[in-house]
């Protein structure tokens, strides 16, 4: 008996043995050294074209190298940092990621990713081939960077044009306060001044964001959060009365997210779109307002202000778009910065504008499509104008925050009014939220 | 006839045990071939425990992420703080809540649903199939189908000529058990089911011959067979509902109104929003222990622990002493 228990034993020992090594010989076999794996974030708005350009992309990448990619998708940011938090742990995954910009402090703080020195910036064609603009999120200093930008987005309005004559508004805003009384002239016969969409997961603490840095407010300034301010709250204050008290924006707008109120501009019932990019450019096209609208810069002048205050930020927008980071547990190091070469070479910048309608971080792109497009002009401007977010790990904990007071105000907001006590108290829990995470920070911050 | 010869035979199947020795069924039981379930239960189940438990006292985030091993060690500090200062409490509350009420609405709509496709008609087959669509139909695609229609201006406002804000503010608690409710009653049906399908004609036929109503026939013939597949339906759906992580996140996105501030989406916010890996598993480990209270409380009350489903119910037991007693 004994004896046969012993062989019984022995053979489930082996048995689980052996399915741990194929598990073993499962992850392996995805670390063929003549595969670069890749991970971008899946395109919704493009998908047809992201598909093409991948199969191009991946064609051209074979001819010079040998070898092949395999392309790998996360359809929202938190599956991109299970992805990530999955690599970064096991040492295996992808060899190539393109993060959203204001992730990077957060890969940044994994230090997971290979930090760009001389020999790096060589390999993908040399640091002074990108727009210096685009860099100013790559990591915390110029000389401790890991983010290669691959694409850029600043932030602008688009401006439907002939609602703005018919008020006869012929300057564009360029103080908060403006915008709103444009925005009053403007809504009326079915029109909205703008076309806001407070439920967006995203978009209402760009907002904040953008009116608390123009008034000299960076939201964090070292250890510091500074959220519970009178610059944040006034920027919250402005945000909720275009809905509230001002009545420029449709009520229904407290529900939605970007695309509806994109929706909502595209079919002319909105005189400005206070918070979109050149990504729209496509979606505008055999719209209502196709050539009927144009770009200009967000404000910069702080809400209750007809100027700038000495210590304010000329911010337009957040540094905003894609970078590309090469992780350092890979093999393929060569391999990686080659495959960003190609995709950040002058050409393939501007065919990726082309397909996606994201501005190049090629300088010698960038500065071909401002020549052949005055239009993109003030996008350009944007990009010029756009101010990184604070680079700490904490970050994307403390947009969380900022976002949350927004949400809990929505029951509000629907009700007609946020008062200045919730208003005070949501800030006082996003503030202490903030503070307990940048509390947290090891290294730094970093 | 005495009492002890009509006692029920259970007691006396054991074999006699002799005086000071190993008993028989006992002596040649292989237990040895329970090892490969054992191996698997340790390597799925209590392996990640410990780790969790072991990850639960780490000051683990995205800068220690890395060395995890090696991240500093803080007891029961996390613990601590996912007690005091973090919504958890708040969060169980209202998992907790919203499963016992959507539990409580899906068992008689499942039992109902079960009772209406007993008996046969044309078109049964069809029928029951419909009823499985809900939970066939993968959660992340009844939430997208629900975010849709619960948008301000949607079709449930539309269709009610109201204007309520489904997706947040205090409606979004009834949103989300209203979509529960949808996804989960087929759950219920299919064991009541199941349940019927145990029912002997010859029962049906006894009731019908002694004169039974059909209140009669379902509350003394019919419910009593329900009553072990039900017991079992209300734990799993209460668990299934408690870890309901898809429905809330698709329909309500992050960060959550703080009415649907639900346990499975706070956890995963610390863990991959905010990084405290060592707070999300704090955090897992006190629901656990928290739910797990009355839920065993629960398994004990209707005895689906004891492995016995022939055991007699405390109704049927005095039922049966009184017999006794009548006989002796």
């Amino acid at each position: 008996m004994k004896r046969r228990t012993l062989i019984g034993s022995a053979v489930v020992v082996a048995l689980a043995a052996l399915s741990l090594q194929g598990c073993a010989v499962v992850n392996g076999s995805g670390d063929d050294p003549n595969t670069l794996r890749v991970m971008m974030g899946a395109d919704t708005t493009y998908p047809k074209e992201r598909k093409q350009w991948q199969q191009d992309t991946a064609a051209a990448f074979k001819r010079t190298t040998g070898a092949d990619i395999q392309w790998e998708t996360y359809s929202s940011a938190q599956e991109e940092l299970t992805a990530i938090q999955t690599s970064v742990i096991s040492g295996q995954g992808p060899d190539v990621y393109a993060i959203g910009t204001t992730f990077t402090p957060t890969a940044y703080a994994t230090g997971a990713f290979v930090e760009m020195g001389k020999k790096q910036w060589d390999a993908v064609g040399g640091k002074d081939r990108f727009d210096p603009a685009s860099l100013g999120i790559s990591g915390p200093s110029a000389s401790k960077q890991i983010g290669i930008p691959l694409a850029s987005r600043p932030f602008v309005m688009a401006v439907n044009k002939d609602l703005l004559a018919q008020a006869g508004i012929t300057e564009m805003p360029t103080t908060w306060d403006q915008l709103t009384e444009d925005a009053k002239a403007t809504t009326g016969d079915g029109h909205y001044g703008m076309a806001v969409a407070y439920a967006d997961g995203f978009d209402p603490w760009k907002f904040v964001w953008g009116m608390a840095q123009n008034a000299g407010n960076t939201i964090v300034d070292g250890q510091k959060a500074e959220i519970d301010t009178k610059a944040v709250q006034d920027a919250y204050r402005t945000y909720f009365d275009w809905v509230t008290k001002d009545g420029v924006v449709d009520k229904a707008g407290i529900g939605w997210n970007n695309a509806q109120a994109l929706a909502q501009f595209a079919d002319g019932k909105a005189a400005f779109f206070p918070m979109t990019t050149t990504t729209a450019i496509n979606s505008f096209k055999n719209t209502k307002v196709d050539g009927k609208y144009e770009f200009a810069l967000l404000p910069t002048v702080p809400p209750g202000a007809t100027e700038r205050p000495a210590d304010g930020i000329d911010a337009a927008s957040i540094l905003s778009g894609d970078n590309f980071v090469v992780a350092d547990y890979g093999k393929k190091q060569d391999l990686s910065f080659q495959f960003v070469k190609q995709t950040t070479s002058k050409q393939a910048q501007l065919e990726y504008y082309k397909l996606f309608g994201q501005l190049p971080t090629n300088a010698a792109a960038a500065a071909e499509l401002a020549a052949q497009e005055p239009t993109l002009k003030p996008i350009i401007d944007a990009g010029k104008l756009s101010k990184p977010t604070a680079f700490t790990g904490a970050w994307s904990d403390i947009q969380l925050s900022l976002v949350d007071v927004v949400v809990q105000s929505i029951p509000s907001l629907k009700s007609g009014e946020v008062t200045d006590d919730q208003l005070r108290k949501r800030l006082q829990d996003a503030q202490k939220d903030a503070q307990s995470t940048l509390n947290r920070q090891k290294n730094g911050g970093l | 006839m005495t009492a002890t010869q009509t006692r029920p035979p259970a007691a006396t199947d054991r074999p006699v045990r002799p005086h000071g020795k190993t008993p028989l069924y006992k002596k040649e039981r292989p237990l040895w071939m329970l090892l490969p379930g054992g191996i698997l239960m340790l390597a799925v189940i209590v392996v990640p425990l410990l780790v969790g438990v072991f990850i639960a006292m780490l000051d683990l985030d995205q800068y220690t992420l890395r060395q995890w091993f090696s991240a500093p060690f803080v007891g029961f500090a996390n613990f601590a703080e996912a007690i005091t200062d973090s919504p958890l409490l708040h969060s169980i509350w209202i998992s907790a809540s919203l499963a016992v009420l959507v539990t409580a609405v899906t068992v008689p709509i499942g039992v109902a649903a079960a009772i209406s496709t007993q008996n046969r008609f044309p078109g049964r087959g069809l029928v029951r199939s419909i009823y499985l669509i809900p939970y066939v139909l993968p959660a992340f695609v009844v939430g997208t189908f629900f975010r849709t229609m619960l948008q301000p201006q949607g079709v449930v406002n539309a269709i009610f000529h109201t204007d309520v804000l489904w997706l947040n503010g205090s409606a979004s608690y009834w949103a989300l058990a209203a979509v529960m409710v949808w996804t989960s009653w087929p759950f219920v049906y299919l064991l009541s089911l199941a349940g019927l399908q145990a029912v002997d004609l010859e029962v049906h036929e006894a009731a019908s011959l002694d004169g039974a109503t059909w209140w009669i026939k379902l509350r003394y013939v019919i419910f009593p067979y329900l009553r072990g597949p039900l017991s079992l339906a209300v734990i799993i759906a209460i668990l299934h509902n408690i870890n309901n992580f898809t429905l809330p996140f698709v329909l309500f996105g992050i960060p959550l109104p703080s009415s649907v501030e639900v346990m499975p989406v706070l956890t995963y916010i610390a863990s991959f929003q905010s990084f405290r890996f060592g707070l999300s598993a704090a955090m897992a480990i006190c629901s656990l222990v928290i739910v797990a209270i009355p839920l065993f409380v629960y398994l004990r009350a209707v005895q689906l622990d004891t492995g016995d489903d022939a055991r007699p119910s405390r109704g049927q037991r005095r039922l049966q002493r009184q017999q006794t007693g009548a006989a002796a």
